[in-house]
């Protein structure tokens, strides 16, 4: 019998708390020190210029270190080159995650790996070799991998910055129906690309995490150039 | 693959004219540079011996290309993970590389005799570096974003290595052996040279030895012919395994 997994509910359990994190580059001063407290079912954006730490931070997230303390069992990665094995079909990359886990390939599992497919409307394409996708359908097939994870923290990192804009508003659409009600941290330096499905931003600007801000208030040009350290 | 061969046939055509030009021109002797004509005669009289001759290079050269791939390939999983290891080892590499062959080679000699063995060695010697450095760089070339992201799918050990990584250098690799591909006939030749009483660089030596330049002429056309048709088959099957490219499905 299958078992349905159902999205986590929201609740106000401290899922990743950072203190005084020292984000650096090797052999360069720091960049930022950071403290940080992340709600089970919080959804937000990081926003921060080129070269501010953002993506750094995802992956100290990711690597552990002793100034997290991350309750999240699961974690979820995606970035803006989707890693997608190009010699496998798009539902075996979709099921990636229990390969290397040497996890058994059930019945159940396919099952599911279509239904996540069939969300993100590239159920004909199952069967397809990755590297015949386009940039938009491989975010989308990535998007369905990060799905079946059931991560309870998704960390994204700019995964739609090399899209087309109307592809961006689309996968934001997405987004916002398939990552209801879980824990997202999105990093972008283009606060469109998370107006279109979040409402709060965290800005990494001038050494020092700040926030949080509306995103909506990120309309203004002059306002967000502010934000972020004033010059863009 | 069809158009490699028309390719190399062209080019082929045009230095044999360009060599007949040469020869009519400056009305060179045969004992200096004979014209392709007698070559060609000569290949086909001694055609059986020729043969004979090719076959024991060739079987040196894919041997020695077979061999050094794999312990290049070997090598450099091992030390693909550490960088560590990477920096203890590398001065080792450079140095099997920057060794010229010639200089190995009468050690080779006294150490594996003057059969198949030292031909083989000194031929595995040459493929090893490339193989090994294409290799490392096939690991090295995976994007930051993409290792943490299969670390997030947390993989049991050595998995990750055998689907993933390995099977993503492998365009790299295969353009290390494309790369080792074109230098391995020297290895088997400058073996035949050092000692051996077969294959085309011993011929070679026969032949020069006896003032038969014809002969020698036409064992250099013959291992040209090998050394293009080992390189195009390495070439064909690296291109079988470019799943980065779009029109190989």
């Amino acid at each position: 019998m299958c078992i349905s997994i159902f999205p986590p509910t929201k609740s106000e359990r401290t899922l990743l708390e950072i203190s005084n994190l020292n984000i650096t580059y090797p052999g360069h001063e720091s960049l930022a020190v950071i403290s940080w407290q992340i709600e089970a079912g919080q959804q937000i954006a990081l926003l921060g210029r080129s070269g501010a730490g953002k993506s750094t931070l995802l992956n100290t997230i990711v690597r552990g270190s002793p100034h997290i303390r991350n309750q999240s069992k699961r974690l979820a990665y995606l970035a803006q080159k989707p890693a997608l094995l190009p010699w496998l079909s798009v539902i075996d990359n979709v099921l990636l995650g229990f390969k290397l886990r040497g996890e058994p390939i059930d019945r159940c599992n396919s099952e599911r790996a279509l239904d996540l497919l069939t969300q993100v409307n590239l159920e004909s394409l199952a069967h397809r070799k990755a590297n015949q996708l386009s940039g938009g359908q491989s975010t989308r097939v990535a998007l369905a991998r990060l799905l079946i994870e059931d991560a309870d923290l998704i960390l994204l990192d700019e995964p739609f910055a090399s899209l087309d804009r109307s592809t961006r508003i689309q996968m934001a659409t997405l987004c916002k129906t398939l990552l209801d009600q879980r824990t997202v941290i999105l990093v972008t330096h283009d606060p469109r690309d998370a107006a279109d499905w979040l409402g709060t931003a965290m800005v990494l600007s001038n050494e020092k995490l700040e926030g949080p801000f509306k995103l909506s208030d990120f309309n203004n040009d002059d306002v967000l150039i502010n934000a972020l350290g004033g010059d863009l | 693959m069809m158009w490699h061969i028309r390719y190399h046939a062209r080019t082929f055509s045009l230095l044999v004219s360009l060599w007949w030009g040469i020869v009519l021109l400056f009305e060179i002797p045969h004992f200096i540079l004979p014209s392709p004509d007698r070559v060609f005669l000569i290949l086909l009289e001694r055609l059986p011996q020729i043969a004979g001759h090719a076959a024991t290079t060739a079987s040196e050269i894919v041997a020695g290309l077979a061999l050094g791939t794999l312990l290049g390939l070997a090598t450099a999983c091992l030390i693909g993970d550490s960088e560590r290891l990477q920096r203890l080892t590398m001065p080792f590499l450079v140095i099997s590389q920057a060794l010229p062959v010639f200089a190995l080679a009468p050690i080779l000699m006294l150490w594996l005799g003057y059969g198949f063995a030292s031909k083989l060695a000194m031929t595995t010697l040459i493929v090893f570096f490339p193989v090994t450095a294409a290799t490392l760089a096939g690991f090295r070339a995976l994007p930051q974003s993409w290792d943490i992201t299969f670390q997030t799918l947390r993989p049991k050990n050595g998995r990750l290595f055998w689907l993933v990584r390995l099977p993503l250098a492998i365009p790299h690799v295969l353009s290390g052996v494309r790369i080792a591909a074109s230098v391995a006939p020297i290895g088997a030749v400058v073996g035949e040279w050092m000692g051996s009483s077969s294959g085309l660089g011993y011929l070679m030596l026969h032949a020069n030895g006896r003032g038969q330049t014809d002969l020698m002429f036409a064992a250099l056309v013959i291992l040209c012919l090998e050394a293009l048709i080992i390189w195009n088959a390495v070439n064909w099957l690296s291109h079988r395994f470019d799943y980065h490219s779009p029109s190989i499905h």
